[in-house]
């Protein structure tokens, strides 16, 4: 279970060796206190303003529990984890040097492919339920796919000797596929393109709070599986290094935009969810509940048929981390 | 399996003892003494035998009844019920 702490004021501590939450909603209301054992918790999603005893971080550090520190837009800022590595240096080293051979320009293009076959895959899925965009929607699908191709083709010794042509070509995908969103989504939620920081409407706003949870996800994932977040290979981060999180998350952006986009479709979200700021639009309380408890069920419990078995779709990230992870070593 | 625990035991130590046991296992409080929720078959053993330590074999008694899903689905629930997703570890997401 993950337990989010959003509530300004919020206590987290140890009592008897089980987690205790206290939340007090405003100065007038006694304190709520909530008991949780340990091991029934997998991470702490804490926002600003919230207190952590350090008895609470070593509880979570011996039950393998992350404590991830978000942004106000759910995007991570850093992490509370052990300072043991998830498994071999060996895995680490064969990553540095991935980074810089043919080997990284295999990955990323594979990653990229995918993440576009998956955009692709999606808008003719929404074409088949919309009768007037149908040809235009497939069209789009059609003009991703030759992106695609061209990704494909792309050819070179190190990634950054390609990486502006990859840059150029996912991001012009990017666009027809969020046309194609934008077109398919109920009128009064109709959006101009991606934006971030702020978002500029609700369906960014949304998307990029579900962007901060899948973010925070593939980090464990890779962390778990022995790699260093941030030995990227292609993609920056917000500091401007190479983060391997926002290279391996691509082809998972698709969950993030399947559940969010079918909350929209679906007329599960309300203007309520969301506040005006100055610029842009912003997920607020009564929003966020929502989405996350749709988009941790899409993860978490929703099964889907992947190698051969029925499993949730983290589970999926999980194993595809690790057969990465791996194949660095030379074990697949 | 999803487990109730139910106890009538004497001292208050012992009994303010087994209830935390209870919650530090992964059970939760249903009633002031009575606990549910999902446990794995070793904290199963565990937890039995930690309370078979604690209580007066003379005077105390603890129940401890493995239930399926199924059956926990079929029971009857009234007043102040409990939220059946929360104890067999359905709700993946707390807010606060």
């Amino acid at each position: 279970m993950q337990i989010f702490i959003n509530t300004y004021g919020t206590y987290l501590h140890v009592k008897d060796e089980m987690f205790e939450i206290r939340v007090r909603e405003s100065k007038q209301e006694k304190f709520k206190t909530n008991h949780i054992a340990a091991h029934k918790i997998t991470s702490f999603v804490v926002s600003k303003g919230a207190a952590i005893t350090t008895d609470a971080i070593a509880l979570a550090l011996r039950h393998n529990i992350d404590i991830v520190v978000v942004e106000n837009d759910g995007h991570p800022m850093g992490r509370f984890w052990h300072s043991k590595l998830g498994s071999t240096t060996k895995i680490r080293k064969q990553q540095l040097e991935a980074s810089l051979n043919q080997e990284g320009i295999r990955w990323v293009k594979t990653w990229i492919g995918e993440k576009l076959a998956n955009q692709s895959e999606y808008l003719i899925d929404l074409a088949k339920h919309r009768e007037k965009l149908r040809n235009e929607l497939q069209e789009k699908a059609k003009k991703i796919q030759e992106y695609r191709s061209r990704i494909e083709e792309l050819e070179g010794k190190q990634v950054s000797e390609i990486a502006e042509m990859l840059r150029a070509m996912e991001g012009n995908a990017g666009r027809v596929y969020f046309e194609g969103l934008s077109q398919s989504i109920p009128k009064e939620f109709k959006f101009d393109g991606r934006s971030f920081r702020p978002a500029k409407d609700a369906f960014n706003a949304m998307l990029n709070y579900a962007y901060g949870v899948l973010y925070s996800r593939v980090e464990r994932a890779l962390m778990l599986a022995g790699l260093d977040p941030y030995v990227g290979f292609m993609h920056r981060d917000d500091y401007n290094m190479k983060s391997l999180v926002f290279d391996f998350i691509e082809p998972y952006r698709i969950h993030a935009e399947r559940c969010v986009f079918g909350m929209f479709s679906t007329k599960k979200v309300n203007k309520a969810f969301f506040n005006e700021i100055t610029g842009g639009v912003s997920l607020n309380q009564d929003g966020k509940p929502v989405l996350v408890e749709h988009f941790v069920k899409y993860l978490d419990q929703d099964q889907i048929r992947y190698l051969g078995r029925n499993q949730s779709r983290s589970n999926a990230l999980q194993m595809d981390a690790h057969k990465f992870a791996n194949s660095l070593i030379g074990k697949v | 399996m999803i487990v109730w625990v139910m106890y009538d035991i004497e001292k208050d130590r012992s009994r303010t003892k087994a209830a935390k046991i209870c919650q530090q296992t992964g059970l939760y409080r249903v009633q002031y003494s009575v606990f549910l929720g999902v446990l794995e078959k070793n904290q199963f053993d565990s937890l039995h035998l930690q309370l078979e330590e604690l209580i007066d074999e003379e005077k105390d008694s603890i129940y401890m009844f493995p239930m399926s899903k199924d059956e926990l689905k079929e029971t009857v629930l009234l007043g102040q019920a409990f939220d059946k997703d929360f104890v067999t570890d359905e709700v993946r997401s707390l807010f606060f």
